[in-house]
Order: structure tokens, then C-alpha cells, then sequence
């Protein structure tokens, strides 16, 4: 008998899955947002274990979730022509997105926790009103180390401390136009917005030599693993990154250089071409519940945008009480945000190419 | 014949479809202004240029090809002697022997090349076992080596098949023939068993050198991101800078090497085939 029941609610689940249904609040939620499914488009490992499943549970959705590697592949992907409902970008290629009309306004009466954002990420240059963006992760570019081998009186160097000649072939970079030349230009002073040509000359010029003198490795994603089992000395990385590495391997230490460094965002936005923008604003929303923020930042390590959650885990009692990566600087009138400029961003990928296929 | 010439129009317009509308559309955006629709298409040789006046493309390019190189001259040393003795084994063992050599090929690349960071990485299997006894780490990673063992270990099986399969096709009875006739094992091989093999090993040639040069994944993994083969390049083109004109480009520049060179192995072949 038992067998019998567990053969007919296997086939009714299999119906229902074929169905696309999800169980009594389905209609619910069609009738509410005028469909059922929300297609997400996240950076991969981006996310809380639960998130998405909860989320799916409260409003009787079903969530497509998606990732990628990089905000170009995302953007590349749109304009093949793919539809979403909420992209996960960075502040650049937002910027972007907003200048190449790519993106809907949203409805801040929608997403009433709005109003748990950190007041630090509220307004950003990008995009001052958020009116197109809601905050989702955000952080610094740092340096991690190992305390064991790199000396304290040579980070007082700076970014140029990842051109000294002690720590040759000790180094990681990060394998990006954008945070390559961020160091480079800062470690000569300038701003890591600058359209001189004759300060991006002299930065690719630094990166040369760098790689000339030091023969550093360009890394992506693996600088996590590898810097987590101490691999190399020293590695450029975002600080959210930072903060797991230094969760794995107490040996490592975190450092922003005092020239200044980038202080980036990724936000939640939703593209013009989404098919459940309603839905989209109660996913936004849902995220800035303190739940769903605690389970994001606990997972990946990166800082939170909400203001309690940022509270608590900073807190003397914090997860990350005690860990250097995760606070943000924001007392350093040098640290920037990043901005789009078409030019400058096609002369820098084609420059740091030049740097990497010089090797 | 004629009656099933019908037949044949679901794989003409799967080769019309699949193959030559995306090299149409190469040819299309390498010659027109990058960012513009190829509706509204405006002619230009800029790419071209771009990439015949700077010497780090061409630096590139030379690099890409002799990795493809050094990995087929590997292939084959390696792989014609296993195709060899596989086509000369006994029964169940040939079997358990192919089985071998195909097994690993069931499993996706990306991952197989991952397995390989793990063995050559500095505290990697490869150096506990040469730390065990006593021989210092070897730094193996982010190097031309890494790069080749991963990309000989990847297309290996293409040459191995290619060449077994030759060798299996093979009459046994020339080989008689000619030990009747008085030679020994060594001319056997010279004079028989390799030129009647080598439509195999030109095959093989082919299947390993177009794969190897143009292969992105392999040199970014175990190279790093420093090590740029000519597939990274194209990659990168339309992946992170987004200029899929010049992209195109390097693409069409690629594809006519390479059918030059695969002309040459062709006429090769055929003079071997005579010579034969």
C-alpha cells in the first residue's frame, strides 16, 4: 500500500513539474506578478545555500538561476539576446547598461527594505538615485599576504610594494584591465579614473616592468584557492575574496595601501527586456531581509549592503569581528569608484593585452 | 544513386546553417567597423592591419604554433608506438587497451586539465612523490611544460585512434610477404607497415594540430593568464573587450594558416602515397 501511495505522488510531482506548477500558491502568484518564474543572472558563487530556495517556498515561485564569470560575458549574453529578470552587475557596467538604455527604472515603493541600506552605498556616483540599482554586494582591492613572509616595513611601499625584487615570483595579479591599472596608477599617484593617455602610458609602462622584473602570474578565481593554501607571498584581490582567504588561512593578512584603491559595488538591477519585472522587485526586496543578506555575506564573504546585517557581523561577537578584509575603508579621500568610459576602456583591454601576451 | 540523393538535403542545410553561415558571418565582421551592425556594413582593413603591424600578435601567433608543433611532434612520438601495440595485442586485450585510451575522454576536458593543475601545482601529487624521494619540487605550473603535458595529454587519444585504426586496417599478409621475401623486423616496419599507416598518422597529425592551436582553455589554466596563445587573444576579443571585428579577424587569419598547412600535409600525403 505504502508503495502505491509513493508511486502516485511520485506521478502526481512528475505532473506537476511537467505542468511547470509549484504547489497551492502557484496561481497565487501568477495572478499577483502575472507569472510564475523569475530568471536570475548572478556572478557565480554569489549567493546563500537557501536563498533561492526560500525565496521560491515564501512566494510560491520558481526561480532560473544563472551565473557567470564575468560582467563582459554577462553583457555579451544580453546582447545575443537572452532575456532576464534581475542581472547582478558591477558599478561599471552599470554605468554602461544605464548610458546604452539596457536598463528599467525601478519602483522604489516596491521595495520598501530599500531602507535597510548602508548609508554608504546609497547614491553612488553611478547612479545617484538609485534609480536602476539596488546594492548587492560591495567592497574594496587590496593586497593579501602572508604575514609570515612579507615584511611590515615593505607594505609601507604601498602598491609598489608588489615591485619589489624580494618577492619576485612571489606575486599573484588579478588577470583584469580595470584592477591591474587601478594599482599601477595609483602606485604613481594618479587617479585610477584619469583620461590623460600620457598617465595610462606611464602605468602600462609600470606593468611592463612589473612583469619584466617580477614575473608575476595573472589569476582570476584561483588566487581564492591557491593564496587560501598559501601558493604565493603576495596577490592583488577584492576584498570579499580577502575575507575568505583570510577565514581559511590565518597566515594571511589583508592590506589597502594608503595611495588609494577602488571601492566597488555589484547591484541588482533589472534589464528592460524582463519578462516578470514585478516579481523582480519582490526579489530585490526579499534580498535585503536581514535573512537572506546574513545567509548571502555568512556563504560568500562578501560585505553585505545591509545596515543591521552589517552591524552584527562587525560586531565584537561578528563572523568577522576579527576579520581585517571585511570592514571597508571609507575614511581615504583616495579610494575611488569606478567609471565607464567607452575610450579609455577599449585603450586599457587592448594595452593589457599588450602586457600579458608580452610575456 | 540518384533516389537517395534526397537524402542528403537535411545535412546540406545542417552544413549551410551550422557551418558556413557563422564563417560568413567571420568574414563579415572582420572586415567591417567594429560596433557596427553588419546590416549597415562598412568596409575597412583596420583589423588587418592592427594585427600585421603589431609584433606582439605576431609574437603570439609564432608562440601558438610552435606549442601546436612541439604537442603533435610528442602525439606522435608517443602515440604511434601505443597505437602499435594496441593493434598488436591479443583479443581481450586490445579491447581493455582502447577502453583505455577512450576512457578518459568520456569525462569533460575542462575538468581532466583541472585534475592537472592539481598534479603540477607546487604542493601538487607530482611533487610529494618526487618530495618522497628527495628530489626538490620542480615549478611546473604556469610554464611552457605544463601547457605542453596538458595539451599532449588532452589530444593524445585522436592520434592514437587515428593511427591504430590504420594499423588494424592493415593486410597482415604484406607484412608476411614481405618477412618471406627476406626482410627483417626493422624493414618490415619502414617499408611496409609505416607507409601503409600513414593516411592514419596524417590524420592524426591534423586532429591533434588544429586543436592544439587554437585551444584557449589549456593555456589558461595551466599557463595562467600570462601565458597568451592565439585562442586566448580571440577569446578575449569577444569575451572582455568586446571587439568582435577584430576577433573575427584573428579567427580568419587562423583559419587561412591553417588550411595552408592543411594543403601542405594533404600533398604530403599524396606523395607518400605514390612513393608507397
Amino acid at each position: 500500500m505504502k508503495k502505491r501511495i509513493a508511486l502516485v505522488l511520485a506521478a502526481a510531482m512528475t505532473a506537476c513539474a511537467l505542468s511547470a506548477c509549484g504547489g497551492g500558491s502557484t496561481q497565487d502568484a501568477v495572478e499577483k506578478y502575472g507569472s510564475d518564474t523569475l530568471k536570475v543572472y548572478n556572478c557565480g558563487e554569489y549567493i546563500g545555500t537557501d536563498v533561492i530556495s526560500d525565496f521560491e517556498d515564501e512566494f510560491g515561485v520558481k526561480v532560473v538561476y544563472e551565473t557567470f564569470d564575468s560582467n563582459e560575458m554577462m553583457y555579451t549574453k544580453l546582447q545575443a539576446g537572452d532575456s532576464y529578470d534581475i542581472l547582478v552587475p558591477s558599478d561599471y557596467m552599470i554605468q554602461r547598461m544605464m548610458r546604452e538604455d539596457m536598463l528599467q527604472k525601478l519602483d522604489l515603493s516596491l521595495i520598501p527594505n530599500y531602507d535597510l541600506l548602508m548609508d554608504e552605498v546609497v547614491g553612488l556616483p553611478y547612479d545617484e538615485n538609485n534609480e536602476y540599482s539596488i546594492p548587492y554586494f560591495w567592497g574594496t582591492v587590496g593586497i593579501v599576504y602572508n604575514k609570515n613572509n612579507v615584511a611590515q616595513a615593505d607594505l609601507e611601499q604601498g602598491w609598489e610594494v608588489l615591485r619589489n625584487p624580494k618577492y619576485k615570483e612571489r606575486i599573484y595579479m588579478y588577470d583584469s584591465e580595470r584592477d591591474s591599472f587601478m594599482v599601477a596608477l595609483k602606485a604613481l599617484g594618479y587617479s585610477m579614473n584619469t583620461e590623460s593617455e600620457d598617465e595610462i602610458n606611464q602605468a602600462y609602462q609600470w606593468l611592463c616592468e612589473q612583469r619584466d622584473t617580477m614575473n608575476p602570474i595573472y589569476v582570476t578565481d584561483e588566487v581564492i584557492d591557491n593564496m587560501a593554501n598559501g601558493m604565493m607571498d603576495m596577490a592583488v584581490v577584492y576584498s570579499g575574496d580577502a575575507a575568505y582567504i583570510l577565514e581559511e588561512n590565518e597566515d594571511m593578512g589583508y592590506y589597502m595601501p594608503e595611495e588609494g584603491t577602488n571601492i566597488w559595488s555589484d547591484a541588482m538591477v533589472i534589464p528592460k527586456n524582463a519578462a516578470n519585472p514585478k516579481l523582480a522587485h519582490e526579489f530585490i526586496n526579499y534580498i535585503l531581509t536581514y535573512d537572506a543578506s546574513y545567509a548571502n555575506t555568512e556563504e560568500v564573504c562578501y560585505v553585505t549592503t545591509q545596515s543591521e546585517v552589517y552591524t552584527d557581523v562587525t560586531a565584537d561577537d561578528g563572523m568577522f569581528a576579527d576579520n581585517e578584509a571585511y570592514p571597508i575603508r571609507t575614511d581615504n579621500a583616495k579610494d575611488e569608484v569606478f567609471e565607464d568610459n567607452e575610450t579609455i576602456r577599449a585603450l586599457l583591454s587592448e594595452l593589457w593585452l599588450k602586457v600579458k601576451a608580452g610575456a | 544513386m540518384k533516389q537517395f540523393r534526397s537524402m542528403s538535403y537535411p545535412y546540406v542545410v545542417w552544413i549551410t546553417v551550422l557551418i558556413v553561415v557563422p564563417m560568413l558571418l567571420i568574414v563579415g565582421y572582420a572586415f567591417t567597423v567594429n560596433g557596427t551592425d553588419l546590416l549597415d556594413f562598412q568596409f575597412t582593413l583596420d583589423n588587418f592591419q592592427k594585427f600585421f603591424q603589431d609584433t606582439v600578435f605576431l609574437e603570439v601567433l609564432i608562440r601558438s604554433l610552435r606549442v601546436a608543433l612541439i604537442t603533435t611532434v610528442l602525439c606522435l612520438l608517443l602515440g604511434y608506438p601505443a597505437a602499435y601495440i594496441i593493434a598488436n595485442a591479443l583479443g581481450k586485450n586490445k579491447f581493455v587497451l582502447i577502453m583505455l585510451v577512450t576512457l578518459p575522454t568520456w569525462i569533460n576536458m575542462l575538468v581532466r586539465t583541472y585534475a592537472w593543475v592539481g598534479i603540477l601545482q607546487k604542493d601538487g601529487l607530482l611533487n610529494a612523490v618526487l618530495g618522497f624521494f628527495g628530489i626538490a619540487p620542480l615549478e611546473l605550473m604556469y610554464t611552457d611544460t605544463a601547457v605542453i603535458i596538458g595539451m599532449v595529454y588532452n589530444f593524445i587519444p585522436f592520434m592514437i585512434l587515428q593511427i591504430y585504426t590504420a594499423l588494424t586496417k592493415m593486410d597482415h599478409a604484406l607484412i608476411e610477404a614481405a618477412a618471406d621475401l627476406g626482410a627483417n623486423r626493422v624493414m618490415c616496419f619502414l617499408k611496409v607497415t609505416f607507409p601503409l599507416s600513414l593516411p592514419g598518422v596524417i590524420s592524426g597529425i591534423t586532429l591533434v594540430f588544429l586543436p592544439a592551436v587554437s585551444s584557449f582553455f589549456i593555456p589558461k589554466l595551466l599557463g595562467g593568464g600570462s601565458y597568451m596563445l592565439i585562442g586566448n587573444v580571440i577569446e578575449s576579443q569577444f569575451l572582455t573587450v568586446g571587439n568582435w571585428s577584430f576577433g573575427s579577424a584573428i579567427s580568419l587569419i587562423m583559419a587561412v594558416i591553417i588550411m595552408i598547412s592543411m594543403y601542405i600535409t594533404r600533398r604530403v600525403d599524396k606523395n607518400g602515397g605514390e612513393n608507397a
